[in-house]
């Protein structure tokens, strides 16, 4: 089959996934076509990584059929994996190999020569920029960025028409995403692969994915294009800040004729507009009457984050950036 | 087929950089061998006793070091597991069992190593093997059939509880096996009924009484064969067992 006829998309057809009580994954569908970027985005415990799982053959499902590459996930499972690549968010390295033993060992499993495992494994090393290491040090003694690059390069051995990257960002410094962000945009352009990309942050979604589906508790709550969804909740967005929730609850009811769409948030009203500037004193005109004193104002373009906090009225946590594990 | 060997590669380089892994079991039959040889030895100066004490205590060594080889594979196993790693060769097409047979052959195959050496000192201290060379060589199969057995169970047992503190714990279960058996003095000698009752259906006294036959009698027919089968019958049932636990903790997470 050539690169051009292959089948990258991905099916699913009401997909859950059970732990006991909890619905991890509840009745979750999606159609990927071939070669686009999508955006998975959920808090923590959404359901992000088991949907994952689920359709790269590492959990069962209980309930609904998915097909990946043009594959069944519950009857083709062999062939799922020949077709797709993974680099899940709890990195999975052996710490007592080098990063060339690794890779010749994963190519090889997918059934690659010795030669062209070899040569795989120095093209990769180069891709993700770690060809200047020493090719005798052990994983074990990498930074937490390094052996990130390294998780991505074994995604990458079989040369995959499907790429899951599940949080591929998370916890790297704003530099690191950065590259990563480049390398999934390379990765989709040139070999045209299909790009499942789970983030909590919804930044990354808006700048990488061509459609995004927002999950929250097992269950897709929103889903389209990142401008269609922001179109959803107006066009301008303008946040009210106060001392404290009580007076931000009080603000929502006292707003409540003057802004059809809003949301309360801890601290915060947000309300959405399709045009908000000429809205503006009106707001802070009733909110003075009332004797609410106001902290302050912002108006925005909407982002995903509005989004978010439209369908489930709960904020997508920050964007986090931690200190990087240097070994 | 070329999965399981890369495996087997993968699992023999990776143990080798852990010699704290190795060492300690290799010290443990070592000793067995010397404290018992030494210690007990006056029990072949008993009536109807055949051959030397050195040639009936060294399979119980062989066997003491099985158990720490079956350790060695599942704690290799929960490393993976604990590392992510073992995801990593799940999202391959590589055959199932060879993930999970990979670290069991290599752990056998290091415990074959062991058994080499066993030996060696074994022939150092004036072991003459009835059976010979070859004799030998089938008492190394043995000893591989019977690391595999005592692996599966490990390798079961590090999948059920994904964690390595149980997985060396469970290795205790093989104490009964070792000890509850013909270890110290052939079955004519045992005198407590439920010993030689708990003898007669443990099958490590079949593994015994087959490496004995070996070194002590020359090639018979009956131990040789009822051993084998004990342990063919074992690796086969703790194997798949490991095969299943496999398929079932990978899928039900």
């Amino acid at each position: 089959m050539s690169a051009k006829d292959a089948d990258r998309s991905i099916f699913a057809d009401g997909i859950s996934r059970y732990f006991g009580e909890l619905r991890a994954v509840d009745d979750v569908s999606l159609n990927i076509g071939s070669g686009r970027i999508f955006g998975f985005l959920g808090p923590n415990g959404s359901g992000k990584t088991t949907t994952v799982k689920v359709l790269t053959t590492i959990l069962a499902l209980t309930a609904g059929s998915a097909w990946v590459a043009g594959f069944d996930v519950k009857k083709d499972q062999d062939q799922v994996r020949a077709h797709i690549g993974v680099a899940l968010q709890e990195i999975g390295l052996d710490p007592l190999m080098t990063a060339g033993e690794m890779l010749g060992l994963q190519s090889r499993l997918f059934s690659a020569r010795r030669g062209a495992a070899r040569e795989a494994s120095d093209r990769l090393l180069r891709t993700v920029g770690l060809d200047d290491v020493d090719p005798k040090k052990k994983v074990g003694q990498f930074s937490g960025g390094m052996k990130r690059r390294l998780d991505l390069a074994l995604a990458l051995v079989n040369d995959p028409d499907v790429l899951f990257l599940d949080e591929p960002t998370t916890g790297l410094d704003p530099a690191s995403r950065l590259g990563i962000w480049d390398e999934v945009r390379r990765l989709n352009s040139d070999a045209g692969m299909t790009i499942f990309l789970t983030t909590q942050y919804l930044e990354e979604a808006d700048k990488l994915a061509d459609e995004v589906a927002v999950i929250n508790k097992g269950k897709i709550v929103a889903q389209g294009a990142p401008a269609d969804l922001k179109r959803q909740v107006g066009n301008e967005v303008v946040t009210l800040s106060f001392e404290s929730p009580e007076a931000a609850e009080r603000a929502e009811r006292v707003l409540a004729p003057l802004a059809p769409l809003r949301q309360l948030s801890g601290n915060d009203v947000v309300c959405y507009f399709t045009s908000a500037s000429e809205r503006i004193p009106g707001l802070v005109r009733a909110l003075d009457q009332a004797g609410i004193g106001l902290k302050g104002l912002t108006l925005a373009q909407p982002t995903l984050d509005d989004v978010f906090l439209r369908v489930t009225g709960e904020r997508l946590p920050p964007q986090a950036v931690e200190e990087e594990d240097e070994a | 087929m070329s999965d399981i060997l890369l495996l087997i590669a993968r699992a023999l380089k990776t143990t080798m950089r852990m010699p704290a892994a190795v060492i300690p079991n290799i010290a443990i039959s070592v000793f067995f061998l010397f404290v018992f040889n030494s210690g007990l030895s006056s029990v072949a100066n008993l009536p109807g006793f055949k051959g030397s004490y050195l040639a009936f205590i060294i399979p119980v060594s062989i066997v003491s070091a099985s158990v720490g080889g079956a350790g060695t594979a599942g704690q290799a196993l929960v490393r993976d597991i604990e590392s992510g790693y073992f995801t990593k060769l799940l999202l391959t097409p590589a055959s199932r069992l060879a993930l999970v047979w990979g670290p069991m052959v290599a752990a056998a195959i290091i415990l074959v190593g062991q058994v080499v050496l066993i030996l060696a000192l074994g022939l150092a201290l004036g072991l003459k093997a009835a059976a010979g060379p070859a004799g030998l060589v089938l008492v190394l199969f043995f000893a591989f059939l019977w690391g595999m057995a005592f692996a599966g169970y490990a390798v079961t047992v590090a999948l059920k509880t994904k964690n390595g503190a149980a997985a060396q714990a469970a290795t205790f279960a093989f104490f009964p096996l070792i000890f509850l058996s013909t270890t110290f003095v052939p079955k004519e000698y045992i005198t407590a009924t439920w010993l030689k009752w708990a003898a007669t259906i443990n099958p490590t006294t079949y593994v015994y009484d087959a490496m004995r036959s070996l070194l002590i009698d020359g090639w018979q027919a009956r131990p040789l064969l009822i051993g084998t089968g004990v342990m063919l019958a074992f690796a086969t049932l703790t194997g798949v067992l490991a095969l299943w636990q496999a398929r079932r903790a990978t899928q039900l997470g």
